[in-house]
């Protein structure tokens, strides 16, 4: 049962995992492409510098990249759950109705997160050729919201999208926008580091928030 | 389990709000706060202070602007040069352009220097290669375990540089790894200094590179100082070299080439919420703190000894009319940035007094009137009005934005 149950997840967002994939390479390329031509044309050092003292941030391609992944595996995941209110046929299976939601949100957040991991692997790899550790660890640092941020979205619109009744979904969208805004605040390298960890924390609580709406479905809401 | 869920998202809303409708708010009715810049007059040996367009005395005389520029003949020596109106001796002291030049230096410092992410790389560049511009050297250094130096070209540490360095500083004592590395890193700059370091004990070092070789010395504090930032400067009369700021030990410069500190007599300073602005001219120093609502300011003559001191308070943020507002409006606000640090935090700012309780009560009174209009049970929702009590309008609003519907519905009294 578990077993088709996470195939079918995987059926409905397969598409935009192997896009969001195949985009965030070509972002990888792009950036370690333009790293190396902006090199052999101002110098290392020059180059190093202008990170180290100007914050001239060469990865700056990747900021919405999360967003955009979180929002669009969301969506994929359970948009068609909401047409003709689907997902009801889902809560008939013979298994806890709670349960089967955990384990369709635990699944689609460690694709997600998966995704994230091998951007933030082959960024590292492609850094350590041109970067000492230093800049590497400034660069991750810094980062590090934005794909905080793409999870909070993933969790935030699988909210929105379950809930069943329109002006409920318009306030939740208030508040996520206002709370994910919070992930993309512009900030200068390593500026975000002492809130990291309430923020990781937060994310990690955000990952429960869709029961609430799943409820809400549920009992049929209007 | 859901329940959790609910408090979660109403946990998030209060966060949201906390933070958005006050900043909503200080984009309505935020006034620019005053930061008034102060002089030392060697003219009038008085101070000036300039607020805006208005440039008074102590005492509140105002000066007209040619009033004003004789008044500072060092700052608009041109100006007075132009009009003819530059006396030719100030105290016995010949008045020349290049000496005038040379002694005067501006410098401020604001906390958000103190509480920012720094780099963690620099170059050390040669100080004497005997050519008259500066460059920029091709290596990178970082003091962790060691000295090291990294060729940005290929990548990779400079074995031979590095442990070279690692010697020098070594042979005079220094801990590693390093805990402030303050420099000057560009090639802008009159001469190079190097760079003024503390080791993981705290004591201070001047390293630079002398023709390849390393060049470090160890410099001797009169007693053990709590530094927590420094700053290298350049100036053309090669006074000192650093401002070096303590926790409460107050401000020192080193002296250039002896590296004696010199304590700048300003005390009650805090480096993490405090500004402090220097003006030197040929004769004075005048240095001023500034607080959020408040300035000391206090003159020196060339020997440092304080020769006129002016202060003055004005009403603070929550004693102005739209301070007052906010404080009666929200019990507190969230920020995620603040004037006294570079870093993104929670910063958590409580509204002082107590007179956010009666909007507080205000949103109590509003969630029990919806709460009695939906005929929702009154046990269920003691979790939802506590909230909404201690945190007012926020928790009104999240609240309202996540509705409480787990408990039954009673079904409207039929007629």
């Amino acid at each position: 049962m578990l077993k088709s149950l996470i195939y079918k997840e995987w059926i409905k967002i397969r598409l935009v995992v192997w896009i969001a994939l195949g985009l965030s390479l070509v972002a990888l390329i792009n950036i370690f492409l333009k790293v190396r031509h902006d090199i052999l044309f101002v110098d290392a050092a020059n180059y190093w510098y202008s990170f180290l003292f100007r914050g001239v941030v060469f990865f700056s391609i990747l900021k919405f990249l999360p967003f955009i992944i979180g929002l669009a595996i969301a969506i994929a995941q359970y948009f068609p759950e909401t047409v003709n209110k689907r997902i009801k046929l889902t809560f008939h299976l013979p298994v806890s109705e709670n349960g089967v939601l955990i384990w369709m949100h635990t699944f689609g957040a460690l694709v997600i997160l998966t995704v994230f991991l091998v951007v933030l692997v082959l960024f590292t790899a492609g850094s350590a050729i041109f970067f000492p550790s230093n800049i590497i660890r400034a660069s991750l640092l810094t980062m590090m919201p934005w794909f905080l941020g793409g999870m909070a979205t993933y969790f935030l619109v699988a909210l929105i999208l379950l809930e069943p009744m329109w002006i409920y979904r318009g306030l939740y969208t208030a508040v996520a926008a206002g709370f994910v805004t919070v992930f993309y605040t512009g900030a200068s390298i390593g500026a975000f580091r002492p809130v990291l960890m309430p923020l990781a924390l937060i994310t990690l609580l955000l990952s429960f928030v869709v029961l609430f709406s799943g409820y809400r479905f549920r009992k049929g809401e209007m | 389990m859901i329940k959790f869920s609910r408090y979660i998202l109403v946990a998030i809303g209060i966060l949201v709000t906390s933070i958005v409708l006050p900043s909503l708010f200080w984009t309505i009715f935020e006034k620019v706060p005053r930061s008034p810049n102060i002089f030392y007059s060697c003219i009038t040996e008085d101070f000036i202070v300039v607020d805006g367009s208005t440039r008074k005395s102590p005492e509140g005389k105002e000066y007209t602007s040619d009033e004003y520029e004789q008044a500072l003949p060092f700052m608009f020596y041109r100006q007075l040069m132009a009009d003819g109106t530059m006396p030719d001796t100030i105290k016995g002291v010949k008045m020349e352009t290049p000496s005038i030049a040379r002694a005067s230096s501006f410098y401020r410092y604001t906390p958000k220097r103190l509480d920012a992410p720094v780099p963690t790389l620099w170059p050390l560049l040669e100080s004497q290669s005997g050519k008259v511009n500066l460059a920029m050297p091709e290596d990178y250094f970082r003091i962790e375990k060691r000295m090291e130096f990294i060729v940005a070209r290929t990548n990779e540490i400079n074995e031979e540089k590095s442990s070279l360095f690692t010697d020098a500083l070594t042979a005079e004592g220094f801990i590693f790894p390093a805990n402030l590395i303050a420099g000057l890193p560009t090639t802008r700059k009159s001469c190079d200094e190097g760079y003024f370091i503390t080791d993981n004990e705290g004591s201070l070092f001047h390293v630079k590179m002398i023709k390849g070789e390393p060049y470090v010395v160890r410099i001797e504090t009169p007693e053990k100082l709590d530094i927590v930032y420094i700053e290298a400067v350049d100036l053309r009369s090669k006074e000192y070299y650093c401002y070096v700021f303590t926790r409460n030990q107050g401000i020192f410069v080193i002296m250039d080439e002896v590296y004696d500190l010199q304590r700048l007599p300003v005390d009650g300073f805090n480096p993490a919420i405090h500004t402090f602005r220097l003006s030197a001219d040929l004769f004075n120093k005048c240095l001023t703190i500034l607080g959020e609502n408040w300035y000391e300011a206090i003159a020196v003559d060339d020997m440092y000894q304080v020769v006129g001191t002016h202060g003055e308070k004005w009403e603070g943020l929550y004693e102005r009319p739209e301070g007052e507002m906010l404080a009666t409006l929200f019990p507190f606000e969230t920020r995620m940035r603040d004037e006294n640090s570079s870093f993104v935090r929670f910063y958590f700012k409580p509204s002082p007094g107590i007179r956010w309780l009666i909007f507080n009560l205000i949103a109590l009174i509003a969630a029990v009137l919806l709460i009695t209009r939906r005929g929702w049970s009154w046990k269920a929702n003691i979790p939802d009005l506590l909230i909404t009590a201690v945190t007012g309008i926020y928790g009104l609003i999240a609240t309202q934005f996540f509705p409480n519907k787990f408990s039954k519905v009673k079904p409207p009294a039929k007629k």
